[in-house]
This record gives structure tokens, C-alpha cells and sequence, in this order.
């Protein structure tokens, strides 16, 4: 790599990233967006209360499209799959060498925020925004934390393994159930009463499917960095 | 007043963006794509988007900036 630079492009994008960075700022400071800008799908996600759940884009991820959400995750499965054969190492490589001092004490601080928040994502997907996408990939993203600190850690293979294949198999007996009861895949067959909307124990089903979701995507999206992560090492 | 600055975090996104593609140094490129991703977290969260706010912080600024990262990296060692 050369460490000579084009000056006046990284000046230029240095003024640009900066101004981005103010204009935020500023947004922050001044604290005078309106409550509410009206958008096109405002008035349509206000029609979709009727399932119990505060957060109408929930609804449409895990109930009206849950059929979608299953292929999603199939989907990333897949891509899992694909960069743990092409990226396999049949030796374990060890690393002696600890990280930077401050990033490895740093790290022991912030991986049970970051773990925390990635739950609470998770587990309210269903009344604030956020969900079990979002919620799983924080939680990677706390593991790919603690695999730049610290040079030892490996993300348990067995830990994934069983937690995915318990999460996929009750995202899909959770739909044969609903079909069974219901007539319908992925119906939500549990109790959702539209006046307990907004509780954490609200939205029958959807709730619990989210979390499922969750633990997948964590434990997909975990083994995708610890796989390039272990592979960068030994390069 | 809130057009106006919405208005200037769009051409800001946009330099950004563009700058991000005229780039030399493949690494520079890489956190100013982190910058695009930084501003449109700030637009969609003004759009009443919050949920694809989240998931851009999250997947657009961490994980694929990462994953160019690494990429980047095995391009280096290869070459």
C-alpha cells in the first residue's frame, strides 16, 4: 500500500465528511424538527393497529410478509454457508500477540452494552423500532468487537450450530402450527387483544417469531466475521 | 428551515458519495462510504424511518464497511 495520498481528493472529502458530521450536529442542536413530516405511508401504517402490535412495520415484516422473512433468512443462511466453505481453514491458526491495550480493556467494557442493546433491539421489535434483524446483527457486531481484542476468543461453533438449528426449526413449526390451528402459515395463533398494544407481552405470536428471527441472524452473521476474522489472521 | 437542512445533508451525502468514487486510496473510499451511510441515517430517521435507520446504521455503517475492510485487506496480501 502507499502511503502517499492525493491530496486534494482527500481534502475535498475531508471538508464533505466534515460537513455532513456539522449539518448533524446541528440537526441535534437545534431540536426543531417537527413531530411529524408527513410521508406517503404515514396515513397507511396507521391503518394496521388491528394486530396488537405498536411498531406497523413489525406487522408487515413477520405477519403479513412472513412467508418473505423465512426466505430472507434462508437467504442469508445461504450466504453463511457460502463464506464458511470458501473460507475454511482446517488448522486453527493462534495468535500470540495481544491487540492494543486500550481496544482489549475497552472491549470487556463495551461488550455487554453493545450485547444489551442488541437484546433490547431484539426483544422490543415488536413496540419500538428495531427488531430481530437489526437486534442479531448488534449482537455480531459485539462478537466481531471481541474478536479484534482479544486474540484467543472464538465464537463457540457448537453454540452456533445449536443455536441456529433450534431457531430455523421453530420459525418453521411455529407456521406448521399456526397452519394446523389456523388454516393459515405463520397465522398468529396465540392471543393478541388490541387493547394490550404497546405492552411487552402484547402481539401473540409475532413477538416470540422476531426473537427467533434474532437469534438466527446473530448466530449467521456471527459466524460470517469469525470466518474472515480467523482467515485475515492467518493471511 | 428544516427543508433547508435537509436539503443541505442531501448535497452533503451526495459530495460524499461522490468523493467516495473519485477516491485513489481504496481504504479512503471505504470510510467515506461509512459517511454516505452516516448521512442517510440521519434522512431516513427525518423521514419517519426509523426501523430502516437502525438497520442502515447497523448493516450499512458496521458490518459491510467490515466486510469491504477485510476484503480490501485479502486484496492487499494477495497482490
Amino acid at each position: 500500500m502507499s502511503i502517499k495520498r492525493n491530496l486534494p481528493t482527500s481534502v475535498m472529502s475531508g471538508f464533505a465528511l466534515s460537513a455532513v458530521f456539522v449539518l448533524t450536529l446541528l440537526n441535534i442542536l437545534l431540536q426543531n424538527i417537527p413531530a411529524q413530516i408527513n410521508t406517503a405511508g404515514y396515513e397507511l401504517l396507521k391503518l394496521n393497529a388491528d394486530d396488537g402490535v405498536a411498531n406497523a412495520v413489525t406487522t408487515v415484516v413477520v405477519y403479513f410478509r412472513g412467508f418473505d422473512t423465512l426466505g430472507e433468512i434462508a437467504v442469508l443462511f445461504i450466504a453463511s454457508l457460502g463464506i464458511g466453505h470458501m473460507l475454511h481453514l482446517s488448522d486453527k491458526c493462534d495468535l500470540k500477540e495481544h491487540s492494543n491495550f486500550m481496544l482489549y480493556t475497552a472491549s470487556k467494557l463495551l461488550f455487554p452494552i453493545i450485547t444489551l442493546f442488541g437484546v433490547y433491539v431484539m426483544v422490543y421489535g415488536h413496540l419500538s423500532p428495531g427488531g430481530g434483524f437489526q437486534g442479531g446483527v448488534i449482537i455480531a457486531s459485539g462478537m466481531l468487537l471481541l474478536l479484534i481484542s482479544h486474540k484467543e476468543f472464538e465464537v463457540p461453533h457448537s453454540l452456533i450450530v445449536t443455536l441456529e438449528t433450534l431457531a430455523g426449526v421453530s420459525y418453521v413449526l411455529i407456521g406448521l402450527i399456526a397452519l394446523v390451528v389456523l388454516d393459515v402459515f405463520l397465522g398468529n395463533f396465540l392471543p393478541h387483544d388490541v387493547s394490550e398494544m404497546g405492552l411487552l407481552l402484547s402481539g401473540g405470536v409475532i413477538p416470540i417469531i422476531y426473537i427467533i428471527v434474532g437469534i438466527k441472524v446473530g448466530s449467521e452473521m456471527s459466524s460470517i466475521v469469525q470466518n474472515l476474522i480467523k482467515r485475515d489472521a492467518n493471511v | 428551515m428544516i427543508g433547508f437542512l435537509i436539503l443541505s445533508i442531501f448535497i452533503g451525502v451526495v459530495l460524499v458519495a461522490f468523493s467516495a468514487v473519485i477516491q485513489k486510496n481504496l481504504a479512503d473510499s471505504i470510510i467515506l462510504f461509512m459517511g454516505v451511510g452516516l448521512g442517510s441515517v440521519v434522512l431516513f430517521f427525518i423521514f419517519n424511518a426509523p426501523d430502516v435507520a437502525l438497520t442502515e446504521a447497523v448493516i450499512g455503517a458496521g458490518i459491510s464497511s467490515f466486510i469491504f475492510l477485510m476484503a480490501l485487506k485479502h486484496l492487499r496480501s494477495a497482490s
